[in-house]
């Protein structure tokens, strides 16, 4: 049992929060995200290395666990980075290092790693409720091409090159069996493209393809077997996800603290009122029980752990749960500032609850815990 | 970063768990959940855990502890509840020992750790009294000298098993200079002086735990006392440590959530379980995810001290949340056995076994409500983690709060 950080985990840590202490106060992101769309930064994180974290040292990465990625994604969380790294590399970039498609990793990923190229996942169809294996777009083979046809919604990062795309190559609707992943160009004529703003500053698109044509060797599995694939890096992307809500509510916690330190009412700091001290340790409470779960799921995947799944949507229902509560008690001890969309605190609020969206809420999670403990 | 137990561990555990089989038996445990047989069979079973040298595994090698790891005790606390067997009664291993071995002279270490470890001294705390509770510092029960004596005259309040005890450590008043803290000692009083009272509390479990114990000029011998007259509030604050480092009750948790588990999925409405009930499961996930939590960040504790760290404000977390998560467990057992719970004992037939779990579920439920008081309450805990770790300032009226 050992849960510390290793040498070069903790350089990494270090590294990270020296950079963006000195690049990314509130002010630097709002002006990030007005001018750029978020992504000025893009070419420091691959010249510092970053984008290489998750990658294996055989496909030219820096090698690291998934205990690096939550380092990287944890100090990100704290000052609420736009950049997309989490969908390029963590969703996207980890579904093709670890495809089957040898060719495709080769082409592709030199160029993402170096900040070149960017990536997206398009894992909504709208349905309302989520399911990963909710597939309605079809793919059908058509001498060495498929043809694509149906539509995707909220795929993050519209600043992507590529998309990976699930399309269904036979079976059911929601059948885990049939589903193949494609990449596809992100601007081909075939597509619709609708750009649009998420409320936490991230700007995704919603497309639709008709008889979109992709060659087979696009292709990241074979046919009709990505299932597991998508499962696999899904899991351990939302441990990377709750990292960044951990790092985002430990901020919360501790500006409320400082905040209730320093605001004067009735003559004296609404910090040492009993019943505002007692709020704001809960908030500190939530913040560790959170972490707590996410160092669990972290061992989890790295001891092989039979509880992975489970751990996982322990720590993703929590994190959803807990992350609000802590952001709605953060903007009630703020006051009417609080409420104002010039302090930094309302938008983490904004990205507390897209993280909670993200691949199913607290309340699906907490329902996939149950079928995976008590059926 | 890694949970997984080396083959060391594993085989520790095993030894563990065979150990426990073995020796505490089903016989043993009844006598032990029987209040008649309650007192005898503790120590009956303290003594067994004493010969394999593991009653009091946390002292100091030199004194008779194991030099385990943190990862060992979660080990040894872990098996130990899985087999359903109780911690030894902490108020003599826990709670006064760790004063004497870090304070006392040589003299109070050969004359009462060798005993208090082979359970020949059953202990009891004289802290609370009518007047003071969170406020422990407000306490009056006075000491004053008389020659080589002291007179001790007072009353102390929630003594738990108070009416087995053989000897008492209590904080007195020696002074009423400076701040309250500043004048208070640590005496170990003999339960059968002359002018010790014992009257029973019942508490709402409908069980005699609780006491309340009086002295009327109890004559306690200075060299009863440990280390420096006036200095008893450093040494009570160190012991309260260790008594909440005890506290988070995780392997209590998951056993009780298995049994919980194991109730609910017999308890059956139109052939459909409770355990298939999606509004069950809802509730019983929703405390399970926290313990799950709290028992990884128990882990974190442990495995920071391991690593030469000390136990920072997530031990005030851990008590906090423990104690909570143990009445919402509580809860949830009495709500899946209500329908029998109302009952006082009885057996009763082919219903034995839900009879006996519902009395079980009534009584943790009722004097579970305790553990969010005891200890230092939760809301003082609320104020420590309050200033310590959010650095939140005093409030009114907060001198020095004893548990820092």
């Amino acid at each position: 049992m050992d849960f510390s950080l290793n040498e070069e985990q903790l350089m990494l840590k270090d590294s990270v929060a020296k950079y963006l202490l000195a690049n990314y106060s509130p002010e630097q992101r709002s002006a990030n995200i007005m001018q750029s769309g978020g992504v000025s930064h893009w070419t420091h994180f691959a010249e510092l290395g970053w984008l290489t974290v998750p990658f294996t040292e055989e496909v030219g990465g820096f090698g690291g666990s998934i205990v690096d990625t939550c380092v990287l994604m944890e100090e990100f969380g704290k000052v609420l980075v736009v950049e997309p790294y989490w969908p390029s590399i963590v969703l996207a970039g980890q579904l093709i290092a670890r495809s089957s498609n040898t060719a495709l990793c080769e082409g592709i990923l030199p160029q993402l790693m170096a900040g070149e190229l960017q990536a997206s996942f398009a894992w909504l169809e709208g349905q309302g409720t989520f399911c990963l294996s909710h597939v309605s777009a079809t793919a059908k083979l058509d001498g060495d091409d498929y043809i694509l046809n149906g539509q995707k919604q909220l795929v993050l990062n519209a600043a992507a090159d590529i998309i990976l795309l699930p399309a269904r190559t036979r079976g059911e609707v929601n059948s885990e069996q049939g589903i193949s992943l494609f990449k596809i160009d992100a601007q081909d004529p075939a597509i619709e493209r609708e750009e649009v703003v998420l409320m936490d500053g991230q700007r995704a698109v919603n497309i639709r393809f008709t008889n979109l044509r992709v060659p087979a060797e696009n292709m990241l599995t074979a046919e009709g077997d990505a299932y597991p694939l998508i499962a696999d890096v899904v899991g351990e992307a939302l441990i990377a996800l709750c990292a960044e809500a951990v790092g985002a509510m430990e901020y919360l916690y501790k500006a409320t603290a400082d905040y209730a330190n320093t605001r004067k009412q009735f003559g004296t700091a609404i910090g040492k009122f009993q019943a505002l001290q007692h709020r704001m340790v809960d908030m500190f409470m939530a913040t560790e029980l959170c972490r707590s779960l996410l160092i669990r799921a972290q061992c989890s995947v790295l001891d092989g752990s039979s509880e992975r799944q489970k751990d996982i949507a322990a720590l993703k229902s929590m994190v959803g749960k807990y992350g609000r509560q802590v952001a709605e008690e953060a903007v009630q001890l703020h006051g009417g500032m609080g409420v104002s969309n010039e302090m930094p605190i309302g938008h983490y609020l904004k990205r507390l609850m897209m993280i909670d969206s993200y691949f199913g809420s607290a309340l699906h999670q907490r329902r996939e815990y149950c079928e995976l403990s008590y059926a | 970063m890694h949970a997984k137990f080396s083959a060391d561990e594993l085989a520790f555990q095993s030894e563990v768990r065979s150990f426990m089989r073995d020796n505490y038996s089903a016989d043993l445990a009844a006598r032990i959940h029987h209040p008649d047989t309650f007192r005898d069979a503790s120590v009956e079973w303290q003594k067994c855990l004493d010969n394999k040298g593991w009653a009091a595994h946390g002292w100091p090698v030199e004194h008779g502890g194991q030099p385990w790891s943190a990862t060992q005790k979660y080990i040894y606390s872990t098996e130990l509840a899985a087999a359903g067997a109780p911690d030894v009664v902490p108020m003599g291993i826990k709670m006064v020992a760790p004063v004497l071995y870090s304070y006392g002279s040589e003299e109070q270490k050969a004359r009462f750790l060798p005993a208090t470890k082979a359970s020949d001294i059953w202990w009891c705390q004289g802290y609370s009294e009518p007047g003071a509770g969170s406020d422990l510092a407000a306490l009056q029960t006075k000491a004053v000298r008389d020659g080589d004596d002291y007179l001790v005259t007072g009353t102390k309040i929630w003594t738990t098993y108070a009416q087995y005890a053989d000897w008492i450590f209590c904080l007195v008043r020696t002074s009423n200079e400076g701040k309250p803290q500043q004048g208070i000692s640590f005496l170990l009083i003999d339960m059968k002086s002359p002018g010790v009272t014992v009257s029973p509390i019942i508490s709402i479990d409908d069980e005699h735990h609780l006491n309340e114990v009086s002295f009327d000029n109890v004559r306690v011998p200075m060299a009863n006392r440990i280390g420096e007259e006036n200095q008893g509030w450093t040494y009570a604050k160190a012991l309260l440590t260790y008594e909440r480092t005890a506290l988070s009750g995780v392997p209590y948790c998951k056993r009780t959530l298995a049994n919980i588990r194991e109730m609910a999925a017999q308890s059956q409405n139109q052939s459909l379980s409770l355990l298939s009930s999606p509004d069950f499961q809802a509730r019983l996930a929703d405390v399970e995810m926290d313990v799950m939590a709290l028992e990884f960040l128990e882990l974190r504790v442990l495995s920071a001290i391991d690593s030469g760290g000390a136990p920072g404000m997530e031990s005030s977390l851990l008590k906090l949340k423990g104690t909570e998560m143990q009445q919402a467990v509580q809860s949830l057992q009495w709500d899946v056995v209500a329908s029998f719970g109302g009952v006082l004992p009885a057996e009763h037939g082919a219903q034995a076994l839900w009879q006996s779990t519902a009395n079980m579920a009534r009584r943790s439920y009722m004097f579970g409500r305790a553990s969010t008081i005891y200890g230092g309450s939760n809301e003082v805990q609320r104020n420590i983690i309050a200033k310590f770790a959010l650095g939140l300032s005093h409030h009114a009226g907060e001198a020095e709060w004893i548990f820092h």
